[in-house]
């Protein structure tokens, strides 16, 4: 009879003979070792908080990538929301607005045009990928438009405690990846909203019979990853105090590769959350490793993209054997 | 009284005519087939009620009183439960959460609702066991379950709104032969709880086991209604194909049609 599992939601759900997160946690451990024998360096507390604080963006823009792609949609344009965000951020500092002013506008902007995404998605019926790929297009000319190949620099350290804090000898990085992803889990898993989301992904005509306000919940999700994203873009400025013009560009991609390898299906109807953290966590051990090692950072995408092909390999064998349809 | 009258349904999709003054009707506590051959007209009468589709002319009563369903939401909130041959399951998750899809059960924790994932998982089982539903698990993606498993669950989630009148639209079609026994034990559990059925199959032999009358439409038209009892599979072969013709049409008395 079926596998009979996890419940949905925090892991990726009975479908798998062996979950994705014990997959990624093996290739954690692997990569780690690897790494470990390689470089002393790499295993020491000042290197894997360090690791940490790098990671915290892109772990909070990524528990919204799940929540999208579990909904059977995909965000391209989280990048341009992030730098569009810092943008906002860095003029109201510059303008000597307080933190109390800025951290909410930033976050603002981001909800705004994440919802725009929504609604592009939802009412006009655009292909999500097609949709956030052409206002990814627009949130990077109003980028160069606004700060034309210079960086905003000098911004004040008044959140770098955001990155840098410790409470009770935990960085603040555990603090607010802790909060994100309990308040997702608790979004998916324990709220109506939640499960009308993962019907959307799993069958958007089902959902829709049952009276489900889909175009809804599809803005009210778009606009949440915004609203991450602005997070991110708060982070970002507290951790670098700048705003560069290459800000975002590789992060959704990032953000897709880590969802996909924490085990969710870029079909919809299925991810994990916890997955997804923990493919966040294995994407950038290896860029930090490859650096320690001496190794080009080209390299770090072949091992990304080559686990990529490996997991879903294994899935597509693994459907085909277990004779269900894809 | 009948609990449900279609008086004179009339449908047009651009110049073809595909329900040409069809009544129907449905009493209280009865499992009524509605048969006909593809194009009869069967799926468009079932979608007018089930709020899918707009009549162009006729009225549909509800233990006499008019009613009009402008969308599926409509029909559910009065009762009347359509289940499609998709079923409009989400297969990626669990049985409860796809008996209480749109209908969730809240309780309130400091303010804010969350699931009560207890309270849906103790009416689930209820439900399944009230229809004799067997599943390994309630934590089993809907997927993964049989043909007859998923109908079973369909169907609960009708019961679980109270549905009065449950449509099933070829429940049995591309189901094993015990799971069909299984659906048509579901349809009589139906009948037992007081609940009317319709019951849309091409299988005479299914519409036979479990339908107390059958209605039998034709080009748009409804040839007959036979009591199963006082009927055999030849004859109503005969009403679906031209063999018999379709006075009974004319004989059927139109007492809904003012009611408006």
């Amino acid at each position: 009879m079926a596998p009979v599992g996890a419940p949905d939601g925090f892991l990726a759900g009975p479908r798998r003979a062996v979950p994705r997160e014990v997959i990624l946690m093996v290739a954690i451990i692997a990569v780690g070792t690897l790494f470990a024998t390689q470089s002393e360096f790499f295993l020491t507390e000042r290197n894997l908080v360090t690791v940490l604080r790098n990671s915290v963006d892109l772990a909070v823009i990524c528990a919204g990538m799940t929540l999208i792609i579990i909904m059977g949609g995909i965000d391209v344009s989280v990048g341009g929301i992030l730098a569009v965000s810092a943008i906002f951020i860095g003029h109201s500092y510059k303008a000597g607005l307080p933190d109390e002013v800025v951290v909410p506008i930033g976050i603002g902007v981001a909800t705004m045009l994440g919802a725009l995404n929504g609604v592009i998605v939802a009412k006009a019926r655009v292909p999500p990928i097609i949709a956030t790929l052409g206002t990814m297009y627009v949130f990077i000319a109003v980028l160069f438009l606004v700060i034309g190949g210079t960086w905003i620099h000098g911004l004040p350290d008044t959140l770098s405690f955001l990155i840098r804090g410790e409470f009770v000898g935990i960085p603040a990085g555990v603090f607010i990846i802790g909060c994100v992803y309990g308040c997702c889990w608790v979004l998916l898993r324990w709220q109506a909203w939640g499960r009308h989301l993962c019907a959307i992904g799993c069958d958007e005509g089902s959902a829709r019979l049952v009276g489900i306000n889909i175009d809804r919940v599809k803005i009210q999700a778009y606009a949440l990853t915004g609203a991450l994203a602005g997070i991110a873009a708060v982070l970002y400025v507290a951790r670098l105090r700048n705003v560069e013009v290459n800000i975002g560009t590789n992060i959704a991609l990032e953000a897709i590769a880590a969802t996909v390898l924490g085990g969710a299906d870029i079909r919809g109807g299925t991810g994990s959350l916890i997955g997804a953290l923990m493919g966040v966590i294995f994407i950038k051990l290896v860029q930090n490793g490859l650096v320690l090692i001496g190794v080009s950072s080209l390299w770090e995408t072949v091992v990304i993209g080559g686990l990529l092909i490996i997991v879903l390999t294994l899935d597509a064998l693994e459907t085909r054997r277990s004779g269900r349809p894809t | 009284m009948p609990a449900l009258r279609m008086s004179r349904i009339v449908k047009r999709f651009g110049g073809i005519l595909a329900l040409d003054g069809v009544d129907f009707e449905v009493n209280p506590g009865e499992v009524m087939a509605l048969v006909g051959d593809n194009g009869a007209g069967k799926s468009t009468l079932i979608k007018i009620l089930a709020g899918a589709y707009q009549a162009d002319a006729g009225t549909i009563t509800l233990d006499g009183a008019p009613v009009e369903f402008k969308s599926p939401q409509d029909a559910w909130n009065r009762g009347i439960a359509t289940i499609y041959q998709e079923l409009a399951l989400t297969g990626k998750m669990m049985i409860p959460d796809n008996i209480f899809l749109g209908r969730e059960l809240k309780r309130r924790v400091f303010g804010v609702s969350f699931l009560d994932r207890r309270a849906m998982r103790e009416r689930t089982k209820q439900l399944l066991s009230s229809l004799d539903v067997q599943v390994p698990s309630l934590d089993v993606w809907v997927e993964l379950l049989s043909g007859g498993q998923r109908q079973g669950i369909a169907i609960s989630r009708a019961l679980n709104i109270d549905a009065e009148l449950i449509v099933m639209d070829e429940p049995t079609a591309a189901l094993a032969v015990a799971e069909v026994r299984k659906v048509l034990q579901f349809i009589r559990r139906l009948r037992e709880q007081g609940k009317s059925v319709i019951l849309i199959s091409h299988n005479l032999q299914d519409v036979f086991a479990v339908s107390d009358r059958i209605t039998v439409l034709r080009q748009g038209r409804r040839a007959g209604v036979r009591e199963t009892r006082h009927t055999t599979p030849e004859e109503i072969i005969g009403l679906i194909t031209w063999a018999s013709t379709a006075e009974d049409d004319q004989e059927t008395p139109f007492e809904g049609l003012g009611a408006a």
